[in-house]
């Protein structure tokens, strides 16, 4: 299946289109495009419109596409309903949500100002999410203390 | 130049490479051996030590090897200097150093995590330091606003404060700040995001709006504008009530339904059904 969103992505038109791919639709394409046009091209390309006032996939109240998208699926991962909160207080400027969404932030939006290509992107963004996915099911119990002697 | 770690780099021996290529040595190679070899290699390679102990690239205290890089090589970007806080937080598991601490580490982590190749993993982490150093350098007060506009209320209220200083007349960014809010009623702005990145308290922001408007509060007049325009569309009769939250700016419908009632007593519903009888009656 196709979706369509806004152009220039950060937080939650990265990590849906990663959300999908895991645990939703391996074989989904992801279009951008300026705002003003999608729902016009959505229509044309036969694509899902989300994240944008307006669409199905979208904001309701608190909540974020993402959670919606983790609802909506019935995703029923410990480690996806964390990441959603993550995402959530990184996507809506509730830095406190959680003690990560900060840092995601700011790496998202550096990564943004970085590359002005929208697939590209994706791209990174996919690797940026499964790292998080990674961290939330495996190690987030480890702490990173310094003790290089430990090993020797 | 050559530099030597021990192998499995999380952040230290990623974040230190990655300020040594872009502010020391643009042409230093990295390499990483069990933690055992780290002196041995180091000496036959010609290589300088780094994030381990005993050698002068360590922690030193409280500091880590970012830390000591930045000092040694006597480094002042401010955005480097704004990224040192939150590379120690998550190096030495001190979070509560920088709020963005416990974001890198999560990603960091996973990212070890995924790859296990030292120098895959190494490539990754430039791009993570490149995104904070552009984040520290050119975004740190920005915040996830979606809309461009937002710079030309920003805009406006800078000129405000300018205007302020130098007259005491109704300034001009009255009428501009005006029009802007009538075309742009459908966004999405707080007065406490426009004073936040002014650094201006938002009370005093909040004071001197309602002197030039109306005496009501900039979300007071916002949400007016809005609810009027709603009544418009509602009269023109083409949109669903959906289509018309959307359109005047709120976020979902039991907002625009809760307000819309507050400034006309009635449900948007009501207003719509009682308004298409009005007509027809009109008509008939």
């Amino acid at each position: 299946m196709k979706w369509i969103t806004r152009e220039r992505p950060k937080i939650d038109r990265i990590a849906c289109p990663w959300l999908i791919k895991t645990f939703v639709d391996r074989d989904a394409e992801f279009i951008y495009v300026p705002k003003e046009q999608v729902f016009e091209k959505s229509k044309e390309l036969n694509a899902i419109p989300y994240d944008l006032p307006g669409a199905e996939y979208s904001h309701y109240g608190e909540e974020c596409t993402f959670d919606y998208i983790v609802k909506k699926h019935s995703i029923d991962d410990s480690a996806i309903h964390e990441i959603a909160a993550i995402v959530r207080g990184a996507d809506t400027n509730q830095f406190d949500l959680t003690k990560q969404s900060a840092g995601l932030w700011a790496i998202s939006a550096g990564l943004s100002y970085n590359y002005r290509d929208d697939h590209e992107m994706l791209e990174i963004g996919m690797k940026l999410y499964d790292a998080l996915y990674s961290w939330a099911k495996f190690v987030s119990d480890e702490k990173h203390v310094w003790s290089p002697d430990l090993k020797i | 130049m050559k530099w030597i770690t021990r192998e499995r780099p999380k952040i230290d021996r990623i974040a230190c490479p990655w300020l040594i290529k872009n502010f020391v040595d643009s042409e230093a190679e990295f390499i990483y051996v069990p933690a055992e070899r780290v002196k041995e290699q180091a000496e036959k390679l010609k290589a300088i030590p780094f994030d381990v102990t005993d050698v002068e690239f360590s922690h030193h205290d409280d500091k880590c090897t970012f830390d000591y890089i930045i000092e040694k090589y006597g480094i002042e970007d401010p955005a480097v200097l704004s990224m040192a806080p939150i590379v120690r937080g998550a190096d030495t598991d001190r979070h509560d150093l920088a709020s963005q601490a416990s974001g890198l580490w999560a990603i960091s982590a996973g990212l070890a995590y995924n790859n296990k190749d030292d120098h895959e993993l190494l490539e990754k982490g430039m791009m993570i330091y490149d995104a904070l150093y552009s984040w520290a350098k050119h975004l740190q007060k920005e915040k996830h606003t979606q809309n461009p506009v937002d710079h030309l209320f920003i805009d406006v209220f800078n000129k405000f404060i300018k205007q302020k200083a130098a007259q005491k007349k109704t300034p001009d960014w009255v009428k501009e700040l005006k029009q802007i809010i009538q075309d742009q009623v459908d966004t999405n702005l707080s007065l406490t995001d426009i004073s936040k990145s002014l650094n201006i308290h938002p009370s005093y922001l909040s004071r001197e709006f309602s002197k030039h408007f109306n005496s009501l509060s900039f979300g007071e007049y916002i949400r007016k504008l809005r609810i009027e325009k709603a009544i418009e569309l509602i009269k023109a009769g083409s949109y669903s009530l959906t289509e018309i939250a959307y359109l005047t700016g709120f976020s979902d419908q039991s907002h625009f339904t809760r307000i819309f009632k507050q400034h006309t007593g009635k449900n948007p519903s009501t207003y719509k059904k009682e308004l298409s009888k009005s007509n027809a009656g009109t008509k008939g």
